[in-house]
C-alpha cells in the first residue's frame, strides 16, 4: 500500500467524511416558456432569488417574460403575484395561458394604508414565503420609482434569498435595475430591438435577454439571446 | 333504553359555560347567584350548591345576597341559556339521532341500537359525561328502560345512574317526592302528599291505586306510576337546529380588544365543538357586536358592528376562525364599548380531499386563509371601486378593456380550460387609473404625446381601433378610439396603448407593451 493510501486510510479512520465529495442536490427550475432563455439558463431556478430587469419607460419585454413564466408555472404549481403598483393585465395573462385558479394576485397600493406600496409588497412577500405551498412568487416592483427600490437595504435581499433557499419555490423580482447583487441566483436583463410592423399593425416584438448573473450556469460574456414575441392579435 | 342528561342549576351552568375550564372549576366551588328582574331591584332566580349552603334563597334581593358574604353575582341571560340548551342537544345528538328537549337543562335520548357503537350502559354513560364536559357541562346522567324513570333518576341522583330493567321501583324508592315538582301546578298535589306523610317514592308507590285516583285524580295515578317506574311514553324528538349561534352579554361593556377576544375565543370553541359533534363544518361565519349606543361619537350613528366571512372551504378549527376574526377586529376600531357579542356559523358538510400523487403541492388550506386575512390587513380589502385586492383574477365576459374581477383564492386545484399558446405573446402593463394625456395629431394620426410630463415624439402609430359598449345605459356606456404607438423615450423605444374617450373627448394612456 502506498504511503498516500495509508495516509488517506488513517485520516478516514478518524474523520470518515473527510474525502467525501459534497454533491449539491440537483436544482429544479421552472421554464420561462421562451426557448432561447431556457436553453441558456435552464429556466428560473427554484429555491433561489431571481431578478428580471428592464426599462420601464421604454418597452423591454420583462412583463412578457413574467407572464410567460406564470403561464408555465401555473401548469404545475400554485403561484402568487405581488403587484406593487397594480399593473397586471389579466387579459394578457389569459392570452398567454395562465391558469387563474392557481394564481393568487395581490394588488398593493390600493388603499389609504400607512404603508407605502413597496412596503406592502415586501410585507406580503414575507407572509407568502412563511405560508409556503407556492411554487413561484413573483414580486413586480418595476412600476415603482427606481430611487425607492434602490434604497432597499441589502439585508432585505439577503433575508429573502436565505428564506427561499430552504423552500421549493422560486422567488422572482421584476424591477428596472438589478439590486439583489450576489443574493440573486439569476439576473436577466431585457431590452427590445426595433419591432416588426406589418403595414399599419404592430405584429412582433424583438427582444434581447442578457444573463447578467447566473449561479448555476456561468454565462458567456457574449450570450445575449434574441427572440421574437408576436402580438396577441396576430 | 333511554338516557337522560340533566344539568343541575342549569342557569348557573349556562352562565359559566363560556368560562375557561380552570376558572370554571374554581367558580363551581364558590357561591354563585343568578339575578333576574328590573335593574333597580333584581332578585335571585337560581344559585349553585355552595350558594345554598351560604344561605342564599330564591327571590332574595341583591342587598340581601351581599349580606351572605362573598358571592359571585351574574345577570340572567336568556340568550346564554338558549345557546346552552342547543349545545346540550348537540351533545346528545352525537350519541343518538332521537333526542328530546324535555326541559331547560334536560334532554332525553333514545339509545336503541347504539350498544354496538358505544358499548354497555355504564361505558356509554361515562362517554356522555365526558363529552358533556367538553361542552362545559357538569351533568347527571341516568339510563333506564323508560324516559320518565331516566328523567327522575337524573334529577334525583348525582353522577351516573344505571337503572336495570325491572328494578325501577326499587332504585327510585329512596327519591324524595319533591323531585316530582317540575311545574308550579304540581305544588298543590305535593302538598297533599306531604300532608299524608308521603315523603319518598317508595311510600307513593305503595299506596293503593284506586283511593289515589279517587283523591288526586288521574294526575295522582300518573305520579304513582312514575314512582313505580311503570310509565311508558314516546319521545318527542327535537328538530335538529341548523343554526349554530353562541352569544355573550357582558355585565359591563368592554372597551379593550383583549377582553373581547377572550370571550370570542370561547364562543368560537363552543361553536366548533357543536359543529364537530354533528360532523359538520362552517363555510360562513358571522359576527355581530352590539355597541353601547349612548356613548357613540357624534356622526357615527352605529349601534352594532356586523361582519361576515365567506370561507372558500369548510373549516372546523376554532383557532383558524379566531385568527380570521381577530385580524379583522384588530384593523377596525369600534366607536363605542361593546355590550354583546354574537357568533353564528353556517353549517355545511366538511371537506374530504382525496390526495393524489400528481396533484401540485398547494398551500395548507387553513393556514392559507389566515395568511390571506393578514395580507388583506396590509393591502386592504378592496379598491375604490369595490374590487377585492387579494384573490384570483378572472376576465369578465365583455368587450370593455381592462374588465376583470377578483375571486376568492381557495388553493384548491380546479379544472381549468387554459391552454398554453405555442409561443408567448406581447403583454400589456396597465396604468390604473389611466392617466390623462395630451395628444397632438397630424391629420388623424397622433404625432406627439405628453407622458410623464414630457413631450414624446410618435415614431409609428397603429389605429384607430374603435370599440364601444353598453350604449343602452347612459351611465355605463363607453366608446373609444385606440392607438398603439411607438414613442421615442430617453431609454429607447416605448410601445404604448393610448385611447380617445369619445364621450369625454379626452385622451388617456391605457398602458405600455412590455
Amino acid at each position: 500500500m502506498s504511503s498516500a493510501a495509508i495516509l488517506r486510510a488513517s485520516i478516514e479512520a478518524k474523520i470518515p467524511s473527510a474525502f467525501t465529495v459534497y454533491r449539491r442536490p440537483e436544482q429544479k427550475s421552472i421554464p420561462t416558456g421562451i426557448f432561447q432563455i431556457d436553453s441558456l439558463t435552464a429556466g428560473i431556478p427554484m429555491s433561489a432569488l431571481t431578478e428580471i430587469c428592464g426599462s420601464e419607460l421604454a418597452s423591454s419585454g420583462k412583463t412578457t417574460v413574467m407572464i410567460s413564466l406564470l403561464a408555465q408555472a401555473t401548469q404545475k404549481h400554485f403561484c402568487a403575484l405581488v403587484d406593487a403598483n397594480d399593473s397586471f393585465d389579466p387579459s394578457s395573462a389569459l392570452a398567454a395561458g395562465v391558469n387563474f385558479c392557481r394564481l393568487l394576485w395581490v394588488r398593493c397600493g390600493k388603499n389609504q394604508s400607512k404603508l407605502k406600496p413597496m412596503e406592502q409588497a415586501f410585507k406580503t412577500t414575507d407572509m407568502l414565503l412563511q405560508s409556503g405551498g407556492f411554487g413561484l412568487l413573483v414580486v413586480d416592483l418595476s412600476s415603482l420609482p427606481e430611487r425607492l427600490v434602490r434604497k432597499v437595504p441589502l439585508t432585505t435581499w439577503f433575508r429573502f434569498s436565505r428564506v427561499v433557499e430552504k423552500q421549493r419555490a422560486a422567488l422572482v423580482f421584476l424591477s428596472q435595475k438589478p439590486h439583489a447583487t450576489s443574493c440573486a441566483g439569476l439576473v436577466l436583463h431585457l431590452k427590445t430591438n426595433p419591432a416588426v410592423w406589418s403595414g399599419n399593425l404592430l405584429t412582433q416584438f424583438r427582444l434581447e435577454a442578457e444573463i447578467v448573473r447566473s449561479r448555476e450556469k456561468k454565462p458567456t460574456q457574449s450570450a445575449k439571446p434574441g427572440f421574437s414575441v408576436p402580438s396577441q392579435w396576430v | 333504553m333511554f338516557a337522560c342528561l340533566f344539568a343541575p342549576d342549569f342557569s348557573v351552568q349556562a352562565a359559566l359555560r363560556l368560562e375557561p375550564e380552570d376558572r370554571r372549576e374554581v367558580l363551581k366551588q364558590s357561591p354563585i347567584a343568578i339575578l333576574e328582574g328590573p335593574a333597580s331591584l333584581p332578585r335571585v332566580m337560581a344559585g349553585n350548591e355552595p350558594a345554598r349552603l351560604a344561605g342564599i334563597e330564591m327571590d332574595m334581593t341583591r342587598l340581601q345576597v351581599e349580606t351572605c358574604g362573598r358571592v359571585w353575582l351574574r345577570k340572567r341571560s336568556q340568550a346564554n341559556e338558549d345557546a346552552a340548551q342547543m349545545a346540550l342537544l348537540d351533545c346528545a345528538t352525537s350519541f343518538s339521532p332521537r333526542v328530546e328537549s324535555t326541559a331547560p337543562g334536560t334532554v332525553i335520548l333514545d339509545l336503541a341500537g347504539t350498544e354496538k357503537l358505544f358499548g354497555r350502559a355504564q361505558a356509554l354513560a361515562q362517554k356522555i359525561a365526558m363529552r358533556a364536559a367538553e361542552f362545559g357541562f357538569d351533568l347527571n346522567v341516568a339510563i333506564a328502560g323508560n324516559p320518565d324513570t331516566a328523567f327522575y333518576a337524573a334529577r334525583g341522583f348525582t353522577g351516573i345512574t344505571i337503572v336495570p330493567a325491572g328494578e325501577e321501583a326499587e332504585r327510585l324508592a329512596s327519591l324524595p317526592v319533591d323531585v316530582l315538582s317540575t311545574s308550579p301546578e304540581m305544588r298543590n298535589t305535593l302538598e297533599i302528599l306531604d300532608s299524608w306523610g308521603i315523603r319518598n317514592f317508595r311510600a307513593l308507590a305503595l299506596l293503593p291505586p284506586v283511593p289515589v285516583v279517587e283523591r288526586l285524580g288521574q294526575e295522582g295515578l300518573r305520579l304513582q306510576k312514575i314512582a313505580r317506574g311503570e310509565t311508558k311514553r314516546p319521545l318527542a324528538p327535537a328538530e335538529a337546529s341548523a343554526d349554530f349561534i353562541e352569544s355573550f352579554e357582558f355585565e359591563e361593556p368592554v372597551e379593550t380588544l383583549e377582553s373581547l377576544t377572550f370571550i370570542l375565543n370561547r364562543l368560537l370553541q363552543q361553536v366548533c365543538v357543536r359543529l364537530a359533534s354533528r360532523s359538520l363544518a362552517t363555510n360562513e361565519l358571522r359576527l355581530k357586536l352590539e355597541l353601547e349606543a349612548r356613548q357613540l361619537h357624534s356622526g357615527e350613528n352605529k349601534e352594532s358592528y356586523q361582519r361576515a366571512w365567506k370561507l372558500p372551504l369548510p373549516i372546523q378549527d376554532p383557532k383558524v376562525l379566531f385568527r380570521l376574526v381577530y385580524l379583522d377586529l384588530e384593523g377596525n376600531t369600534q366607536p363605542a364599548p361593546i355590550r354583546k357579542i354574537l357568533v353564528q356559523a353556517m353549517a355545511v358538510k366538511p371537506r374530504y380531499v382525496q390526495s393524489g400523487l400528481f396533484n401540485p403541492a398547494s398551500p395548507e388550506a387553513e393556514q392559507l386563509e389566515i395568511t390571506l386575512a393578514r395580507i388583506r390587513g396590509v393591502v386592504g380589502n378592496a379598491d375604490a371601486y369595490g374590487t377585492p385586492c387579494v384573490g384570483s383574477p378572472r376576465v369578465l365576459d365583455t368587450h370593455k378593456p381592462d374588465s376583470f374581477a377578483v375571486q376568492p383564492f381557495s388553493g384548491l386545484d380546479e379544472e381549468s380550460d387554459s391552454s398554453l399558446p405555442p409561443t408567448p405573446v406581447i403583454s400589456l402593463r396597465i396604468f390604473r387609473p389611466a392617466p390623462e394625456t395630451n395628444v397632438e395629431l397630424a391629420g388623424e394620426k397622433p404625432c406627439s404625446i405628453t407622458l410623464h410630463k414630457k413631450l414624446l415624439r410618435v415614431l409609428a402609430a397603429s389605429g384607430p381601433w374603435r370599440s364601444s359598449g353598453n350604449w343602452w345605459d347612459a351611465t355605463a356606456s363607453w366608446t373609444r378610439d385606440e392607438w398603439d404607438v411607438a414613442l421615442k423615450t430617453t431609454e429607447g423605444v416605448g410601445f404604448y396603448r393610448i385611447y380617445l374617450d369619445r364621450i369625454k373627448n379626452q385622451w388617456f394612456v391605457e398602458g405600455g407593451f412590455d
